[in-house]
């Protein structure tokens, strides 16, 4: 990245989010003055539990859903609905069931008027980045989940876009698949360097992840803690390491807490 | 005998598995059997109850005579026309109503209000604005047609989960291309379900047509036969419409369901 590029960077400013329930008849605000900076090549982790607002402020930056109160901008440019330039990796997948995995990583160039050529150069790149070379004729349907989410992580990584935005995205396969993927992650991020805010509800997945960690609890930013562990990190290494169970209790006893 | 019976079965399977489109044939052995020992037991007069070889000389002397094809490719004709403006309709106005919230609260009873109007019901005022003509005919078809394109394409659209709407929109898919790459592909199995559906009632809608407004086609030549007291063409046209439809179904319909939602994993197989 030269310095002409334009800053892939992200900020928050007292972003909130209130809605109405008609069941309750009542406004819910489920995101709270939330404030966060995420510099260029950063890998934030947001941490909460389950209701804490992390998914909606994940969807606000991706622009699915509006956002009542603050702003959103990324490289300096105010969210507007969804777009390119924040690519997203979902809990379901959500791959295209009739398009090959090559097809659906190829999607991202193919909207922006890539040839085809080019493009599946472009997508057989990143499948061997994730090693699914393999798996590029086949369907979404013939695999497995680890390899589903392997396809949903390249194919957002193959539109290059500005900022990463993760939901949970280890949180519907095995463990020992998700540690893996947790390690491959950290592996594709180092050689990439890509912005990413990741959303999950698993501390140790978080501290093992992240550069920081941002505790949310009740829809507010309770603390953000920075995670100084050397890298290339692998859970061999950081299971008995003693600075890595510091910080998960930390931020586990914060998150518990609130 | 158990042990004849168990040789046999194990014949056929050896068979069927070997040559997978005998295994569609197998059913109907025993029930032509029966039809032809019924005949030959002479249970109801030959008049009403012909045997199957009457059937096959009958329809060896139509197709002789030329009657037969170029009634069935009338028949075969009215239904592709009227399938095509069918699905040509039915698809876009599907989606429509399946994508937007305001064409659905106009459209919906509507089209519930004439989906309960069967094309039958249409006959008598059709017959008095357009007379006994292919018009009426394809009107009937394409009425019949497309109530169930369109409601299987609504269902297909709707069920389509948004996390798909959401991860094209954020690959950089403009609204016009997230129709051809996720709403169309994402609600074809259930199209295609409609299309069957659809095909089926109006095949048979075709028929009744043909027996009050026809001069020619498959039920026409079964309701002519009738007024000539011949139960051999009846039952003739009534195996043809049996054989066609296992055609179009088997070699049309089921392919497409294969190479689609069955290879997607949309359906089970």
């Amino acid at each position: 990245m030269g310095a002409g590029d334009a800053m892939k960077d992200l900020t928050i400013r007292n972003l909130s989010k209130t809605y109405f329930d008609p069941y309750a008849g009542t406004n819910v605000t489920a995101v709270h003055d939330v404030s966060l900076k995420v510099e260029q090549g950063e890998f934030v982790c947001i941490v909460g539990p389950s209701g804490c607002g992390k998914t909606t402020i994940l969807n606000m930056i991706a622009g699915f859903i509006p956002h009542t109160g603050g702003e959103i901008l990324v490289g300096g440019r105010p969210v507007k609905g969804p777009g390119p330039d924040r690519g997203v990796v979902f809990q379901s997948f959500a791959l295209f069931p009739w398009r090959t995995v090559l097809e659906n990583v190829a999607f991202g160039p193919k909207m922006r008027g890539i040839r085809k050529v080019e493009r599946e150069k472009i997508a057989h790149e990143y499948l061997a980045l994730a090693k699914l070379t393999e798996a590029a004729g086949r369907y979404p349907a013939e695999l497995s989940g680890g390899m589903q989410q392997r396809v949903g992580v390249v194919r957002a990584l193959a539109n290059e876009p500005d900022v990463l935005l993760m939901d949970e995205p280890f949180a519907s396969v095995d463990a020992q698949t998700r540690m893996t993927l947790q390690e491959e992650l950290t592996r594709i991020w180092q050689e990439k360097r890509s912005t990413v805010i990741f959303i999950t509800h698993d501390v140790p997945e978080a501290v093992f992840l992240a550069n920081r960690v941002v505790a949310l609890s009740k829809g507010r930013v309770l603390e953000e803690i920075a995670v100084d562990l050397p890298r290339p990190r692998s859970w061999d290494a950081l299971n008995d390491d003693a600075r890595f169970k510091e910080l998960s209790g930390r931020v586990l006893q914060l998150v518990r807490s609130a | 005998m158990k042990q004849f019976l168990l040789k046999m079965w194990s014949h056929c399977v050896r068979l069927t598995t070997r040559w997978p489109s005998i295994a569609s044939i197998v059913p109907f052995i025993p029930v032509v059997a029966a039809w032809w020992i019924v005949t030959e037991l002479q249970i109801f007069p030959r008049a009403f109850l012909p045997g199957p070889a009457e059937v096959v000389r009958s329809f060896g002397a139509l197709v002789y005579m030329g009657i037969l094809p170029a009634y069935l490719q009338d028949s075969i004709v009215r239904l592709a026309v009227g399938a095509f403006w069918g699905v040509a309709l039915g698809i876009p106005l599907g989606i429509l109503v399946g994508l937007n919230q305001r064409a659905r609260t106009a459209l919906w009873p509507l089209l519930l209000f004439f989906q309960a109007i069967g094309d039958i019901a249409w006959l008598p005022i059709l017959v008095i604005w357009f007379g006994y003509g292919l018009t009426t005919i394809t009107v009937v078809i394409v009425y019949t047609v497309i109530f169930p394109v369109v409601l299987n394409t609504v269902l297909g659209v709707r069920s389509i989960p948004i996390t798909l709407h959401r991860a094209a929109q954020s690959l950089g898919a403009s609204r016009i291309r997230m129709l051809w790459e996720v709403v169309l592909p994402g609600a074809l199995p259930n199209i295609v379900t409609g299309l069957r559906n659809g095909l089926g009632y109006g095949w048979r809608a075709l028929i009744a047509t043909e027996i009050i407004v026809g001069t020619s086609g498959i039920g026409f030549l079964m309701f002519d036969a009738r007024r000539s007291g011949s139960v051999v063409e009846i039952l003739l046209g009534m195996i043809i419409l049996g054989i066609l439809w296992y055609i179009v179904d088997s070699w049309i319909l089921a392919p497409i369901e294969r190479a689609t939602g069955q290879r997607w994993g949309l359906v089970t197989r």
